[in-house]
């Protein structure tokens, strides 16, 4: 019960792998080369071509301009690019820290802990689009039930959708609010597997709670909070279903993320060509900032 | 506090469930309408099960199970030979990880061109493969650390037994792992059936599933929020109960077996 | 080592049988679904509980009964097979179920297939390029005429026009000249005469204590906006708060002057209602954009004036419905909307104001001593045949008998959402929804009005990228986010890019050709 990726990692591997074992692998790597793979690089073609289906499905070999257009000449793109990565560290950053507050609070329960774990497991298994479907009664400003409570008790609620200085808050709030509960859970059980005799010597020896927090139980839970990092930032950069549902973008482009951008372009505008640039450059990103995280989990975890 | 939580995390789930027994007058009222007259009262169950909603939740579940069964066909074996054998050590391990964490909307378009070649678009392959990309790198990880679990003192018995690798996979391993197959197969399910990008793209009108749907009912003129809600609460009752029953691998499986809850 | 323990193993093995039963009912379903994918995709929208086919908002027997009392021809043509008709989704399907009998007598199975309505044209493009045989008949937004048809998904329907009349010099001119044809060939019929009307609270506005407050506080007679300007005033006089007097009676809840469509999408149209009437268009013959024109910056300041001075503060969110409710359940005292909504408002069941609305032609700009005023006619439906279509003439005859012989019922009844579009179409005993013949005629000489001087969309491919791009400029500065000049500036920018990406000689042909319809119509000089 313990992080088992430790485990998984420094096992000691055999010489080499028998022929057995690599049929067993094929399939997968054939389906993901079918399915991942092959559009890739599909894509990585058409990126290098005009291709303008509401003017023509011809198309035209066009080198990089594809390229030099999204990253010289398309600020709405670098907006929508930056907008994600706010949401992602914005996001990462209050989910780990709620989560972690309430895993605290969580792992204190005594027999109510397995009860109070499941009913938290509900937002998280909850489609995004119904979570957002149900945003739009919830903070609607004229008959929604959301202001009308902050109203009773004397706070004046935000106009969560129509303003654009809230709106992308909004957006942040509903993944906020699915997302920290599996945080919590990640973290409450990550709690459970720390050694406690280590706890009791330094509690004998003086040590405050938050400093035991901070030297001990932080650096213990850090392989668990780089894993949940490295899910939450990858599950919050795509963004879409949220956006989709509650602003279409709106107001302005307060909420347009690079996702529903690359949408707009590839199925709205049928822009094919830009619109696999576009999703190129967002792959190059993310696969820098992945392999970075993923690096740190084998390093942390090694 | 962990009361103040929890009803910030179950109020508004609540909140649907009330909507969903609303009449479309009591939604739109003013104060809020708390507990509608007809609480108890099917009728918006009744007819989204007439009508789309039905559909979609019949091309959610043929989506979501036809896709389940095929990840784990395919991933299930991986995962007990990365296990077993380590096959192309860590670098194939993480490259298959790695393309779990696509975004889909990267490879949205590609498999639009691609499916309008093979003539799938609109179907239920389309979406069955498609979600292929991110269910089979889930099955793969998530398995792999139940077989690591597993002690490998059985199979190495049946192998001096004479027994091939093949019998100790099949009869021995994969029995063991049956429960963290099983955690695999309803997770796989739950991201199937949550997923709306790729849905939106590679089907049109002959598929609709769940989230497709209700993303429809809201753009429509008359936006009928009864029956939407009747739509959102069938489409978590699953996916909730299924979490529920299987609470202490769902935490496992959500975080790719980093965490054994 | 393995790290559960034996205790844990146990427990784990516990749920083993309930697993296996999960695991027998996917592969079970998942077998299910393969054989029944295999089977071609051919499912219908047939709903066996109900018994009624799966589109529209209420069930075929609804649909049928609700015009039961129309006189339908005896004779009408045999044809035999299916015609597939896709559309955006909800009440506006309802056409295709009222007359179902009639396609029923003419041979035809009809089956519709509804996409959502902000996604009409991304689904129809997408099907036009899987290249499926798919759909017989579309249903969709003029705007898109000039993608459609200049990529030849559609087929001209000119020898039909000459087979079954659809008496199309009946059809209201803006609507005929501008969204029914491409290139010299006629590639649509009307089914939906969407347009922008203006609609506000006859009752306050000649409330006689409104009307001295506001002759004291303005120093002239309250009266129905002429200008955009007088539009702005009304609208800050009539802005109220929760306690404050309204026509007599003490308001629970605030009170707003105006209301708009604040969401992003078609924000735009609601700027270019301004703009147009300033004598507006959004190209010069060379493609050149014009709107970041001084006068596209007046116009777009005073609309972002409307949603700061005498807006609902959530009306940045505000879609077709909730603009729709804010003046039907009271909160508003003038909208400009789609022509459908005093029919919406006239109807007890849904309206809090029935019998207290007012109908008239958009607010307009004084142009050289004349008051202009233009109605942007976005959105709107057109039928049309596909290329592809295996069965063209069915499909064409059940898009004419619904654009024709029937059509002053489809437009008139509360339960679709279509609006009129033909001169035969504007009489009064067919709109029995307004409580009086002086009501319904009111409304219909407003509607006549707004048609006549309707606004048309970009029309030419690309129209969807012009319109995000113009909305995108119009929504940020109505949200405070950017000055006018800056926005409008930028959007012309990217209409420029759009252009060039596109193929600018190409584009500029396809919008000079577009620019003589507008001529013709009168709209520009």
């Amino acid at each position: 019960m313990a992080v088992s990726l430790r485990n998984r990692l420094t096992r000691p591997r055999p010489r080499r792998a028998p022929l057995f074992a690599w049929l067993m692998v094929l399939p997968t790597v054939l389906v993901l080369l079918a399915v991942t793979v092959y559009p890739l690089v599909y894509s990585l073609r058409e990126s290098f071509y005009r291709l303008e289906l509401t003017f023509s499905p011809v198309a035209t070999w066009v080198g990089f301009d594809n390229y030099v257009k999204a990253i010289r000449h398309d600020p709405r793109f670098w907006h929508a690019l930056g907008r994600s990565f706010y949401l992602v560290v914005l996001g990462v950053g209050i989910e780990l820290v709620l989560g972690l507050g309430l895993a605290l609070l969580i792992s204190r329960l005594g027999r109510l802990r397995s009860l109070v774990t499941a009913l938290m497991l509900v937002p998280v298994m909850i489609a995004p689009v119904a979570v957002a479907t149900e945003g739009i009664v919830i903070f609607n400003n004229s008959w929604g039930p959301l202001n009308y409570l902050l109203d009773e008790v004397g706070a004046h609620g935000p106009v969560w959708l129509g303003d654009r200085s809230v709106a992308l808050y909004t957006i942040l709030l509903a993944d906020v609010w699915q997302w920290t509960p599996f945080v919590a859970i990640i973290m409450s059980a990550g709690l459970r597997t720390l050694p406690e005799d280590v706890y009791e010597a330094a509690r004998v020896d003086g040590a405050s709670r938050w400093g035991l927090f901070r030297t001990m139980t932080l650096p213990l839970l850090q392989p668990l909070i780089i894993v949940t990092v490295l899910l939450r930032s990858m599950d919050i950069f795509k963004t879409f279903d949220t956006v989709y549902v509650m602003t279409g973008g709106g107001p302005g482009d307060a909420t347009e993320t690079a996702s529903f951008y690359t949408y707009l372009q590839g199925l709205r505008f049928f822009s094919f060509g830009y619109a696999a640039a576009v999703s190129y450059i967002q792959l190059a990103i993310i696969s820098v900032v992945a392999t970075l995280l993923v690096r740190r989990m084998r390093k942390g975890l090694g | 506090m962990i009361v103040a939580a929890l009803a910030f995390f179950l109020l508004p789930v609540i909140w649907i469930a009330l909507t969903s027994f609303k009449t479309q007058g009591e939604v739109f009222s003013y104060p809020p309408v708390f507990w509608p007259k007809g609480i108890g009262n099917f009728t918006h169950y009744s007819s989204i099960f007439g009508g789309q909603g039905g559909h979609a939740l019949k091309d959610s579940l043929v989506v979501a199970s036809a896709n389940t069964a095929l990840s784990l066909l395919v991933g299930v074996p991986t995962a007990y030979s990365f296990s077993r054998f380590r096959v192309g050590g860590d670098h194939l391990a993480f490259w298959i990880l790695s393309i779990r964490m696509f975004p889909p909307v990267v490879s949205a378009i590609p498999l639009f061109l691609l499916f309008r070649d093979w003539g799938l678009l609109d179907t239920y392959w389309a979406l069955i493969i498609a979600y292929l990309t991110f269910n089979v790198p889930f099955v793969v990880w998530f398995v792999k650390g139940f077989f690591d679990d597993l002690p490998r003192d059985l199979e190495e018995a049946a192998l001096v037994d004479g027994a091939n690798r093949w019998q100790a996979f099949a009869g021995i391993a994969l029995r063991l792992a049956v429960p963290g197959i099983v955690t695999a197969a309803l997770l796989a399910f739950v991201f199937s059936w949550n997923e709306f990008l790729l849905a939106l793209f590679l089907t049109r009108s002959e598929v609709r599933t769940v989230p497709v749907a209700l993303a429809n009912f809201v753009g429509g003129h008359e936006i009928l929020w009864g029956q939407i809600g009747a739509l959102t609460i069938l489409a978590i009752l699953p996916v909730v109960v299924l979490a529920l029953v299987l609470q202490r691998y769902v935490v496992r499986g959500l975080t790719f077996g980093a965490v054994k809850g | 080592m393995p790290l559960l323990s034996r205790g844990k193993r146990r427990a784990a093995a516990r749920p083993a049988s309930l697993a296996a039963i999960a695991l027998a009912a996917v592969v079970v379903l998942a077998a299910a679904a393969l054989g029944g994918s295999a089977a071609g995709g051919a499912r219908t929208p047939q709903s066996a509980l109900a018994g009624t086919p799966g589109f529209g908002d209420m069930s075929l027997k609804q649909m049928i009964a609700e015009r039961k009392s129309v006189p339908v021809p005896k004779k009408v043509p045999k044809f035999s097979g299916k015609v597939t008709v896709m559309g955006d989704g909800g009440h506006n399907m309802n056409v295709f179920g009222f007359w179902w009998p009639e396609w029923k007598k003419a041979g035809i199975t009809l089956k519709a297939v509804e996409v959502p309505f902000a996604d009409l044209y991304s689904k129809e493009k997408a099907e036009f390029i899987a290249g499926t045989k798919a759909v017989d008949l579309v249903v969709f937004y003029p705007a898109y005429i000039g993608d459609f048809a200049s990529n030849g998904y559609l087929r001209p329907l000119d020898d039909y026009i000459k087979k079954y009349n659809p008496h199309l010099n009946d059809v209201i001119t803006a609507f005929r000249k501008l969204y029914l044809g491409w290139a010299g060939h006629t590639y649509a019929l009307p089914e939906d005469g969407d347009v922008h009307i203006y609609i506000y609270r006859k009752d306050l506005l000649n409330n006689a204590s409104e009307q001295a407050a506001y002759k004291k506080q303005y120093g002239r007679k309250l009266t129905v906006p002429k200008t955009w300007d007088e539009y702005l005033q009304v609208g800050k006089f009539f802005t109220r708060k929760a306690g404050a007097k309204l026509g007599g009676k003490t308001l629970s809840r605030p009170f707003y002057g105006c209301g708009e469509y604040g969401q992003r999408g078609f924000s735009w149209a609601w700027f270019m209602d301004r703009f147009a009437s300033a004598g507006g268009v959004y190209f010069d013959k060379d493609m050149k954009p014009l709107i970041d024109s001084p006068a596209a910056i007046k116009a777009l300041n005073n609309m972002r004036d409307a949603v700061k001075q005498c807006s609902p503060p959530d009306v940045l969110n505000f879609g077709y419905d909730q603009l729709r409710d804010c003046l039907i359940k009271s909160q508003c005292f003038q909208v400009v909307q789609w022509t459908d909504v005093p029919k919406k408002g006239a109807d007890p069941t849904q309206s809090q104001v029935h019998g207290k609305l007012g109908y008239g032609l958009l607010p307009g700009t004084r142009v050289g001593g004349k008051i202009v005023s233009r109605s942007m006619m976005p959105v709107g439906r057109v039928l049309a045949v596909t290329k592809n279509s295996k069965n063209p003439e069915a499909a064409y005859w059940v898009a004419k008998y619904i654009s024709d012989d029937v059509s002053y019922f489809n437009v008139s009844t509360p339960a679709d959402g279509l609006d009129p579009y033909r001169y035969s179409q504007l009489k009064p005993k067919y709109f029995k929804v307004f409580r009086s013949t002086a009501d319904a005629s009111a409304y219909l000489a407003a509607v006549r009005g707004v048609l006549e001087h309707g606004f048309p969309e970009i029309y030419i491919p690309g129209a969807a990228q012009y319109e995000d791009a113009l909305d995108l400029a119009v929504n940020k500065v109505i949200s405070g986010q950017e000055t006018a000049p800056k926005a409008l500036g930028d959007a012309a920018k990217s209409w420029n890019d759009i252009t060039d990406k596109l193929d600018k000689k190409h584009q500029t042909e396809l919008w000079r050709e577009a620019l003589k319809n507008y001529k013709a119509l009168g709209l520009i000089k």
